[in-house]
């Protein structure tokens, strides 16, 4: 059951690095475990604990498709630095959710589920419904556009 | 490639591909540097405050189904493995021995004991006589008082060398045929009886035996056994059983 409690911390933490927004994350939350109450109380509950992400993937995703959208611009790429966990220290959480959940899908979902730090390979592979070298490719493409931003907001004479 | 999806904490790393990868990976510069980037921003999503709404909605109770163990994860259990194979043992022992009941058939301790004395007979052992196998009934009729040791139809068209009568280590009397075709042999012996009631134990159609490289198919008919034998296997017989004869 404790296990189970971390995974919903996680699930709202989720939510939160794909929308950017307290207040539409704890939403998604809430109709995702709906759903699982209701499907629980018709005798079919959930397989698994991916079945929260998966389910709260795609109603972040349409909740994000009723919000700003981002451009869709190609974003410089830096070599990861030495000194980027001191840049990242910097930053606030609600920061790098704006970071993440203005990134595309399927890369908007790899980048918060991987930065969970809650999935083996073959569970972030699972939800992200991506292909090893996809997956890969995407959170490869993530960091090095991370870094791209963390310099251009800690130029490296202010680190 | 895929060191770039490499797990933050090691525990998660349960893929075999992936840890080669990472053993290759660990001793480079650019992996560390990377480990240190995915630390920091988790940590960072660590930080991500949960609102008390969140924590209050939490459950008590479980919504996810228990986990059901699938056949795989069953089978690599050693108790539930070593069961398996015991039953299985079992199982195939139990149809060898079900296999082997239904091949039995009265007569058949005699019908392997004369494949014994085939594999030991010569031809000069037998008195020279070259007519159709068939024609041997009378033979034994009229010379031995031996009724009913009639050659069946799918064997009496065959020549024959020679022929014998002999008692066997029961003191049954056993007629023995030598034919021409692949060095075959007959034997015409009484059928297993019945000790209480002394009526011959009957069966029906061709039963075959083999036994060190020889081979017989067997026959009752009114309280006799036919046997024809040959060096071989029950392949070597099974044309002439294949298609019965009027």
């Amino acid at each position: 059951m404790a296990e189970e409690k971390q995974d919903l911390l996680q699930l709202y933490r989720f939510c939160f690095l794909m929308l950017a927004d307290a207040a539409k994350a704890e939403e998604v939350f809430h109709a995702t475990l709906r759903q699982a109450a209701q499907q629980a109380a018709n005798g079919e509950p959930p397989r698994d604990r991916l079945w929260f992400f998966r389910n709260a993937r795609w109603r972040c995703l349409e909740a994000g498709e009723r919000s700003l959208q981002a451009e869709d611009v190609k974003l410089a790429q830096d070599e990861l630095a030495a000194w980027a966990p001191s840049q990242i220290k910097k930053l606030e959480p609600q920061q790098l959710a704006v970071w993440i959940s203005g990134a595309p899908d399927p890369q908007r979902t790899a980048l918060a589920l991987f930065y969970l730090d809650e999935f083996n390979y073959r569970d972030l592979l699972s939800v992200t419904e991506l292909k090893p070298l996809e997956l890969s490719k995407l959170l490869c493409d993530g960091r090095r556009q991370f870094q791209a931003w963390l310099d251009a907001t800690f130029p490296s004479t202010q680190t | 490639m895929l060191v770039h999806c490499a797990p933050i904490r090691e525990e998660r790393v349960d893929d075999r591909a992936l840890r080669m990868a990472l053993h290759r990976a660990r001793k480079t510069e650019a992996f560390a540097i990377q480990q240190d980037f995915d630390k920091a921003a988790t940590a960072l999503v660590q930080a991500i405050p949960i609102p008390q709404e969140i924590t209050d909605w939490i459950p008590t109770d479980t919504f996810i189904a228990p986990t059901r163990r699938d056949w795989k994860k069953y089978a690599q259990n050693p108790a539930f493995l070593a069961t398996g194979i015991a039953v299985l043992v079992i199982a195939v022992v139990a149809i060898f021995q079900l296999v082997e009941r239904m091949n039995r058939f009265p007569g058949e301790p005699t019908a392997r004991r004369l494949l014994t004395t085939a594999s030991s007979t010569h031809a000069i052992m037998l008195d020279p006589v070259k007519t159709d196998a068939g024609a041997l009934g009378d033979f034994f009729f009229m010379k031995h008082r031996l009724v009913h040791y009639d050659v069946p139809p799918e064997f009496a068209e065959l020549k024959t060398l020679g022929c014998r009568v002999f008692d066997d280590e029961e003191g049954q009397r056993v007629g023995q045929v030598w034919v021409v075709e692949k060095k075959m042999q007959f034997f015409l012996f009484p059928a297993e009886r019945d000790p209480k009631t002394g009526k011959a134990r009957e069966f029906s159609g061709w039963r075959s035996i083999e036994q060190e490289r020889w081979a017989g198919v067997v026959k009752e008919q009114s309280g006799v056994c036919f046997m024809a034998a040959v060096h071989g296997s029950a392949k070597d017989l099974a044309p002439y059983i294949s298609k019965p004869k009027g």
